[in-house]
């Protein structure tokens, strides 16, 4: 099985913005609390659609809070 | 427990009852000796009518029981209910759906079979509707699943 390489930082930026809650975020987004717990525990990579709109709350580049692990990386 | 998960439970709930009334009711007839093209069209009826009745209400006892419980945590009036359908539960939903389809493709294929080889027609209509139920219940089972692995 091929494992989730999509990292992400959103629980330190959620900390930094206010310790901004699951929920919180979860409805600035349109999305459910499950899913940002999913996304969060790198369990779900999000829609390209949705990364960007999690960036936009935290007004930083898509970068600065997902990453793609490359094989050698993981290793 | 998200709303989603709590409507697939119930749905689960409401087939394995369905399924466990058309089984007793298929052995009744195997024993009695009165299975015949009557009884089993009519256990048809009865099975599709169950089913579209039962998860109409469910959903609506789901929603009531949930803003219900939403209203004693929080204390409001009118509590919110997170019953939105966001791209996590779309996919589960088509997963789900796939699973339903291979189960009750596998259910079709082995129905036919026993028509091809010699069995009367009724064995292969009862299979028809067994198959279709199991199929549901498969497909409900994987969304749970998913649900708790994540996707």
């Amino acid at each position: 099985m091929v494992k989730n390489r999509i990292r992400n930082n959103i629980r330190k930026l959620r900390f930094f913005q206010d310790e901004m809650t699951q929920q919180q975020l979860a409805e600035k987004v349109g999305v459910t609390r499950q899913t940002i717990i999913a996304i969060e525990q790198e369990k779900y990579a999000p829609s390209l659609e949705l990364a960007f709109r999690i960036a936009r709350v935290f007004d930083v580049p898509l970068e600065e809070v997902f990453s793609y692990e490359t094989e050698n990386q993981a290793k | 427990m998200s709303f989603q998960q709590k409507n697939i439970a119930v749905s689960l709930a409401n087939f394995s009852l369905i399924l466990g009334i058309f089984l007793i009711r298929v052995f009744q007839m195997i024993q009695e000796g009165s299975f015949n093209s009557t009884n089993v069209f009519r256990l048809w009826g009865i099975v599709i009518a169950l089913a579209v009745l039962v998860t109409i209400f469910a959903t609506i006892l789901t929603h009531i029981v949930s803003a219900i419980i939403q209203a004693i945590k929080t204390g409001e009036e009118n509590p919110k209910i997170e019953d939105i359908e966001d791209e996590r539960d779309k996919l589960i939903d088509l997963r789900g759906t796939r699973v339903t389809y291979f189960v009750s493709s596998i259910g079709v294929f082995l129905s036919m079979l026993t028509f091809a080889l010699g069995k009367p027609p009724l064995v292969m209509f009862t299979l028809l509707i067994f198959f279709g139920i199991v199929a549901q219940i498969t497909g409900d089972i994987s969304r749970l699943y998913l649900y708790r692995r994540g996707t």
